[in-house]
């Protein structure tokens, strides 16, 4: 049963591995588009514009609350359609799909950004209010405060919270193979379709996301353990 | 905006909210017992007994849901004669019961880790204070140990089981028909997908909002030693022990 | 109000010979630190022992060995008839293996601690009835006329519905007098009872405990209290680094110091 999953000539191994390294870019590039709009709306939560407020709170509290499984399907279907649209005026037929990657790293920026706007903000908030008194009285101009004070402590307290993110966003790019693209979860469920043995291929592919959520936690960690350098804890 | 669609499209998805609950309350219950056993079990502090549990909470939690659930529907099934062998097959072939199994498994490996953080933030002196009355340590645990851990346990727990409710909507993939399942169904009939989300979020937005609360109640209802004293409760409280 | 049963009127001389607590050559260490180094304690019924001694010097930690609730390294400790048992587990450690023996113990001697250690999640009344009720099976009409008598004697009745969190430090310290009191205890042990009160709530304590002292019960107490030490005591202790320098009648170790360094620790603490 091994051998399936070797590196042999039936083994399925190094499609496996394949998989898992799109997996793995997926997650981060999900990841990273969440950064951005995660550090966009906990500005919007934290500003003084009651409608900007008021969206983030609205983006926060509905890409949390509804089934990320639907925000793929919002995310694929909805946009197929236009461009599917789109492409009509230039006299395309059929149904155009929007590629696999991109849509992907679109929903789990989307659904991760929902989440990380919180982390941020709530390290925002830890910030000493001390700390950015002092950064006015020395003159230092919103911009520059900004780069050399709020930004680095902001990183510093939500790295335990960016981690738990992380963590999220690789278990959610699972959920991508529903619109085809072929990361891990996809690739297990062809192999396994094709030679049927179903369980071997999802233990295998159990174990390599354990592996992936194992390392990169474990950097995570590292990240953590000096950003938090010269900081006091319980 | 089509209101008409609008209108249909929820009624339909309606449908689907008997069998979300249903997954979320049998998963979450059974979940929830089984995280009780584990989380008393850690406290042995044998590592016979904890080492596996840790490999088990490790295992559900490092990887998605829907390696779990296509584990047990589609892994299981490569073991037909086995299981038919058991009487078992009934159990293992119908999608409802695996997912069932699948979202269990999944929603106690997290409800185990949270009633261990329970325990672990019970004030050690009133355990001490337990101890110097005499009390057995199952006694302890009954009386004092595990209501403080569970009191303290109710906002994690309450989050789990919002978790668990967007968990549910993974089921539509090995064919169940929730909410999500008949969304996924009415957006590619007719390619409708904003209008359909929107309901569909709707509904699932409603079921948080709902659970939310409930959990918040229980919370107040369980903590009056947290809050300021209550003289007409304590008042009425002597006239009923007289 | 019914007469409460739970007031034990003072010890004939029938018992009064027969040792209430008998602690012999204890031995703890924690990790690498030998915090008791042979330590011995008698009590008769009616004795008040305090226990005095400055930080580090073993005084918490050898009353904490009486109920058990840190296991010595080596000695022997009897509670009225009863002496523990010890055996060695698999690393050589001392531990007492009747669980049964240790909770009967446990029953018969009282704890108040420092830090009050009151149940958080339930009302005053509720924590003086749950030991009784549930450990020792009285029914619960019983044990709540007795639990409201003693709340009554520790003054804090009109407080009984309220929660822990709700009391000042000594209202809930008098509370756990009053928990400790109602499992009938033939001893009480009190771990520093004072120290963590507020100068001013002291006072209030000290008169419940007075107030024990004269009814004749046994009292074993780690203090800093040093005047409350010197009147209600019939045996004083003082112990350094983990034995005991000093022991004796309390106008005998207050007032006539042997060693140097009582002198010191008398003069510090006035």
């Amino acid at each position: 049963m091994f051998n399936l999953v070797g590196f042999g000539p039936d083994g399925w191994g190094p499609a496996l591995l394949q998989a898992a390294l799109m997996t793995l870019a997926l997650s981060t590039a999900g990841f990273l588009s969440g950064v951005a709009l995660g550090v966009l709306a906990a500005f919007a939560r934290l500003s003084g514009d009651r409608f900007a407020r008021g969206a983030a709170f609205a983006y926060g509290a509905l890409f949390r609350g509804v089934p990320d499984l639907l925000t793929i399907y919002l995310l694929y279907f909805g946009g197929s359609v236009a461009l599917t649209t789109i492409a009509g005026w230039f006299g395309a037929r059929g149904f155009v799909g929007l590629p696999g990657f991109a849509t992907g790293a679109v929903a789990l920026g989307v659904i991760s950004g929902a989440y990380q706007a919180e982390v941020y903000r709530g390290a925002f908030l830890a910030i000493h209010r001390g700390e950015l008194e002092a950064a006015r009285a020395y003159g230092m101009s919103g911009l520059t405060m900004l780069r050399r004070i709020v930004a680095p402590q902001t990183l510093r307290y939500a790295m335990p919270g960016l981690g738990n993110v992380w963590q999220l966003v690789l278990k959610d790019s699972a959920l991508v193979s529903v619109i085809g693209l072929v990361e891990l979860m996809r690739q297990a469920q062809i192999g396994a379709g094709s030679t049927r043995e179903p369980f071997i291929f999802f233990c295998a592919a159990a174990v390599l996301y354990l592996s992936i959520a194992a390392t990169t936690g474990a950097l995570f960690r590292r990240v953590e353990r000096h950003s938090h350098r010269g900081l006091r804890t319980a | 905006m089509d209101v008409g669609f609008l209108v249909d499209t929820l009624s339909q998805l309606m449908r689907g909210v008997p069998l979300t609950l249903q997954l979320t309350a049998t998963s979450v219950s059974l979940g929830f017992i089984l995280a009780l056993a584990l989380a008393l079990a850690l406290e042995t502090r044998r590592p016979s007994i904890v080492w596996p549990i840790r490999g088990y909470i490790t295992a559900f939690r490092g990887t998605p849901l829907l390696v779990q659930i296509f584990l047990i529907y589609y892994g299981l099934g490569q073991f037909r004669p086995t299981i038919q062998a058991l009487g078992l097959w009934g159990f293992f072939r119908a999608p409802f019961w695996c997912a069932i199994l699948a979202l269990t498994l999944n929603t106690a490996a997290y409800g185990t880790e949270i009633i261990r953080g329970g325990l672990q933030s019970v004030p050690y002196g009133q355990i001490e204070a337990a101890r110097a009355c005499g009390m057995s340590r199952s006694l302890a645990y009954r009386r004092v140990i595990l209501p403080i851990a569970l009191r303290q346990a109710l906002p994690s727990y309450g989050n789990e089981i919002i978790l668990m409710i967007k968990g549910t909507s993974l089921t539509s993939i090995i064919t169940l028909l929730d909410i999500t399942g008949i969304a996924q169904q009415i957006i590619s009939q007719t390619y409708r997908a904003v209008e359909v989300f929107a309901c569909a979020g709707a509904i699932y937005l409603a079921m948080n909002y709902l659970v939310a609360h409930l959990v918040a109640v229980l919370e107040h209802r369980l903590s009056p030693h947290l809050r300021a004293p209550d003289i007409e409760t304590a008042v009425a409280i002597e006239g009923a022990l007289h | 109000m019914s007469e409460a049963p739970a007031i034990a009127p003072k010890e004939q001389a029938e018992n009064g010979e027969r040792p209430a607590v008998v602690v012999m050559n204890l031995h703890k260490s924690f990790g690498a630190v030998e915090v008791l180094k042979g330590v011995s304690l008698a009590a008769r019924q009616g004795d008040v022992v305090s226990i005095l001694g400055s930080s580090g010097s073993g005084k918490s930690t050898m009353l904490r060995c009486i109920n058990l609730l840190e296991t010595p390294d080596s000695g022997t400790i009897t509670v009225g008839e009863e002496t523990l048992r010890f055996a060695k587990n698999r690393n050589g450690r001392l531990f007492a293996p009747d669980r049964r023996q240790v909770e009967r113990l446990r029953r018969t001697t009282g704890m108040v601690f420092q830090s009050f250690n009151l149940w958080s999640h339930i009302t005053i009344l509720e924590n003086v009835i749950e030991a009784p009720i549930h450990v020792l099976k009285r029914p619960r009409a019983e044990c709540i006329a007795e639990a409201e008598a003693l709340l009554a004697k520790v003054g804090i009745a009109d407080r009984r519905h309220y929660y822990p969190a709700h009391l000042s430090g000594g209202q809930q310290q008098r509370a756990a007098i009053a928990r400790a009191l109602a499992m009938r205890p033939k001893v009480l042990l009190f771990d520093e009872p004072t120290s963590s009160l507020d100068p001013e709530l002291v006072g209030e304590v000290l008169r419940v405990m007075r107030s024990l002292t004269d009814e004749g019960r046994t009292m074993l107490v780690v203090t800093h209290e040093m005047a409350f030490a010197r009147d209600v005591s019939s045996h004083v202790l003082f112990l350094h680094q983990g034995k005991i320098d000093e022991e004796g009648a309390p106008d005998e170790v207050f007032g006539r110091p042997k060693s140097d360094r009582l002198r010191q620790f008398l003069s510090s603490a006035q």
